[in-house]
């Protein structure tokens, strides 16, 4: 479904991320964890053409992300709160989304009514512009925005920050039941290791820009994880030393 | 304390991105608050002596302060629209032991430097020192005027710290001065020489200065209490959430694949401050004409008229569009992984800008009352900025990569958004070209305004047959700057 090709990203000297080789197949739920400035976000970002890559290319569904727009149509995306429309109520926006995906207004409107639990009331018919809701609130309606359309790849960037844990559970829920039926491709980023391995098939693990693990996911995982991130801070502290 | 908040705003002013830009544009911004100011000095120091030419045997002293409210009146005006409130990031000082009377005192303080305040005084210092020069006046007397006009001022900066704030007073103030300039205007009652005598009063009497001083304490204590009364985070400092008033635009549906993105745009403008400020200001666009139809000088210069026709439909093209891409700043990596080709993006810019064209052609029909030449005129004008200007716009537009806040006033004269050198460039062609387009066949056809009409409104119309053309080209552009234009976003 997605196949990154020797993709490298340079600000001046600094080399921020660097991958020979990654493919992601479809229905794949992909889970990415790394430390601050790992390069998660800037993978994203690659993937959805909003920086150009220094070298290489990322192929979705065999296009060339950065040379064709027709990666769009079935792609989805929530990074951080500038994919939403500050000054529309979240219906609106989840209307507009709509028009823009080809779904009418009873499409949106049927897709919003099972998220009625995630929402938890706070969301639809709350007479405020999203710019006014919370950060959290911000989210949930960002990342059910995602889900419009029938998207075959969706890409969360730290979908469960700022959520509160009933929330985290119930998105927990519905990544699992996205993944499946092995037609949607999902790549969800976290600093959480628990969520994040719950969810994903696989999990790569990047550090200082590059893949230091790719591993399919296990009963061992979460506690190779979680040595590979305490032994990772042990090696912070010796260098500071 | 107060040196520690000085020396946070201004980091906060050399760090601001705002202030990082180019060279350029400081030294433009330099030029144009150089010469705004140096106007305001001519005309200060040419008041008195050109009065006196003028309306010979009356004290000038007299006339100036009888014209002196309405100057007031304006100020205050120009004010509410253009003076950006007095914001600081007080958020981390809440919990830190400051007194916060310290800090209301220092956000009221800083509201004062502002070039608004240091307008008046341009024009009033060079007036009295002319005026005690050339005329027989007291010095005393001339000095105390001056304190009380600078007094007036500082309390027409407060005034309208609280007219933004509290939409009591806003109504209050903004009735009171509607009633005057209707009283004034149907000769109900006749403000000015009621006010010019209060003001000559404050000239021939110097201890009268108490009044404004007092009104300016008063109106100082008001803003102090506002503040101090809603010192926390979910009042004052914090944005107001206002219940949101959706309204059906399912109209625009017709037009089709287009109504989606009208619909937005619609809301937009609706909804934010800055593009509602854009649309008031192109609204003023329209009464250009009349500076120049009324004047007999230029009816025998019909380029000007030109240049005038093209103003009067342009206003909201030239001020939106100038911008396009920056209206969508706030959520532009939105905008570039949704589902929305460039092209359609860049056709709903463009339909919004030629169905303002369009509505403003339609609201100059009283231009028809100077003669159908000048309609005609305007008419050819419309043409070509749907043809022609509108492409020019939105190519000028993908040059331009600075975010706007959408809900935040322009800040007049600190204000470098949207504002760049290659805008000033291509806001060229935009005004010489269709002059020139009339000109020409105009002096070829010997001196036939009509030819000059033709022409413009042929250009427009053949602008549109290359629609396609042009797009592609400007579509082009923008992909190639996408990136750029990505990450300038981003930096906010």
């Amino acid at each position: 479904m997605i196949s990154i090709n020797n993709i490298s990203k340079k600000y001046g000297q600094n080399t921020v991320l660097q991958i020979d080789k990654l493919d992601i197949p479809k229905g794949q739920s992909f889970g990415l964890v790394g430390n601050n400035g790992a390069g998660k976000t800037t993978l994203f970002s690659l993937l959805l053409d909003l920086i150009q890559p220094t070298t290489g290319y990322i192929k979705s569904k065999s296009i060339k992300v950065h040379e064709s727009e027709a990666w769009k149509p079935f792609t989805s995306s929530f990074i951080d709160e500038s994919f939403l429309i500050g000054y529309l109520t979240p219906e609106e926006y989840f209307y507009f989304i709509g028009d823009l995906r080809g779904q009418n207004k009873s499409d949106v409107d049927a897709l919003l009514a099972q998220f009625e639990d995630f929402f938890h009331g706070e969301i639809l018919n709350q007479k405020k512009y999203l710019r006014d809701l919370s950060k959290g609130n911000q989210k949930k309606a960002g990342i059910v925005a995602s889900f419009i359309g029938n998207p075959e790849i969706i890409i969360l960037d730290e979908p469960f920050a700022n959520l509160d844990p009933t929330t985290q559970i119930r998105l927990k829920g519905i990544i699992k039941k996205l993944s499946e039926d092995k037609k949607v491709t999902v790549l969800v980023s976290s600093h959480d290791l628990m969520h994040v391995t719950e969810v994903s098939d696989r999990i790569v693990v990047l550090n200082k820009g590059l893949v230091v693990k790719d591993i399919v996911k296990s009963e061992a995982t979460l506690k190779e994880l979680e040595a590979f991130f305490a032994g990772s801070a042990v090696e912070a502290a010796l260098e500071e030393e | 304390m107060i040196q520690k908040f000085i020396s946070l705003q201004w980091k906060e002013f050399i760090r601001s991105s705002s202030f990082q830009k180019g060279v350029a544009i400081k030294v433009l911004l330099f030029i144009a608050a150089a010469y705004i100011g140096g106007m305001a000095i001519i005309a200060g120091a040419g008041l008195y002596l050109g009065i006196k030419k003028m309306i010979p045997g009356i004290d000038p002293m007299l006339v100036v302060n009888s014209f002196i409210i309405f100057w007031f009146m304006a100020d205050l005006l120009i004010r509410y629209f253009m003076q950006q409130m007095p914001v600081m990031n007080i958020k981390p000082l809440m919990t830190i032991p400051i007194k916060q009377k310290t800090v209301i005192h220092f956000l009221l303080g800083k509201s004062v430097i502002s070039f608004f305040n240091l307008l008046p005084l341009l024009v009033a210092i060079p007036y009295c020192v002319t005026a005690y020069i050339n005329g027989n006046y007291p010095l005393l007397n001339i000095l105390f005027w001056l304190l009380s006009i600078i007094v007036i001022t500082l309390s027409l900066n407060f005034l309208n710290v609280l007219v933004n704030k509290s939409n009591t007073v806003f109504y209050i103030t903004a009735t009171l001065l509607v009633s005057i300039v209707a009283c004034q205007y149907f000769g109900i009652y006749n403000i000015a020489q009621h006010a010019g005598m209060v003001f000559y009063g404050l000239y021939m009497n110097p201890y009268y200065i108490v009044i404004p001083i007092a009104i300016l304490a008063i109106l100082y204590y008001a803003n102090f209490n506002y503040l101090n009364n809603r010192f926390y985070l979910d009042s004052a400092i914090s944005k107001k959430v206002k219940e949101v008033n959706t309204s059906d635009l399912s109209w625009l549906d017709r037009f089709g694949s287009m109504a989606t993105f009208l619909k937005n745009d619609v809301r937009m403008i609706w909804r934010n401050k800055r593009p509602r400020q854009v649309v008031i200001m192109s609204f003023l666009f329209l009464f250009y004409g009349v500076l120049f139809f009324t004047n007999k000088l230029y009816n025998d210069m019909p380029a000007f008229l030109a240049f005038a026709s093209i103003f009067i439909t342009a206003g909201f093209l030239f001020s939106f569009g100038q911008l396009v891409p920056s209206w969508d700043s706030e959520h532009y990596k939105m905008m570039m992984s949704q589902n929305i080709p460039y092209r359609q993006y860049l056709e709903s810019k463009w339909y919004l800008m030629v169905i303002a064209v369009v509505i403003s052609f339609v609201l100059s029909t009283p231009y028809i009352y100077f003669g159908w030449d000048k309609y005609a005129m305007i008419a050819a004008g419309a043409s070509f900025n749907i043809g022609i200007n509108s492409f020019v716009t939105l190519f000028g537009g993908a040059l331009n990569r600075v975010p706007i806040k959408l809900n935040e006033r322009a800040k007049a004269f600190s204000n470098t958004q949207g504002f760049n050198p290659t805008q000033l460039l291509i806001a060229l062609p935009k005004l010489l070209l269709p002059v020139l387009l009339f000109w020409l066949p105009y002096y070829l056809a010997n001196y036939n305004v009509n030819a000059g009409i033709i022409t413009l409104a042929v250009s427009g119309v053949v602008g549109l047959v290359f629609r396609n053309y042009f797009l592609t080209q400007i579509e082009n552009v923008y992909q190639k700057g996408k990136y750029k234009t990505v990450a300038a976003f981003d930096e906010k």
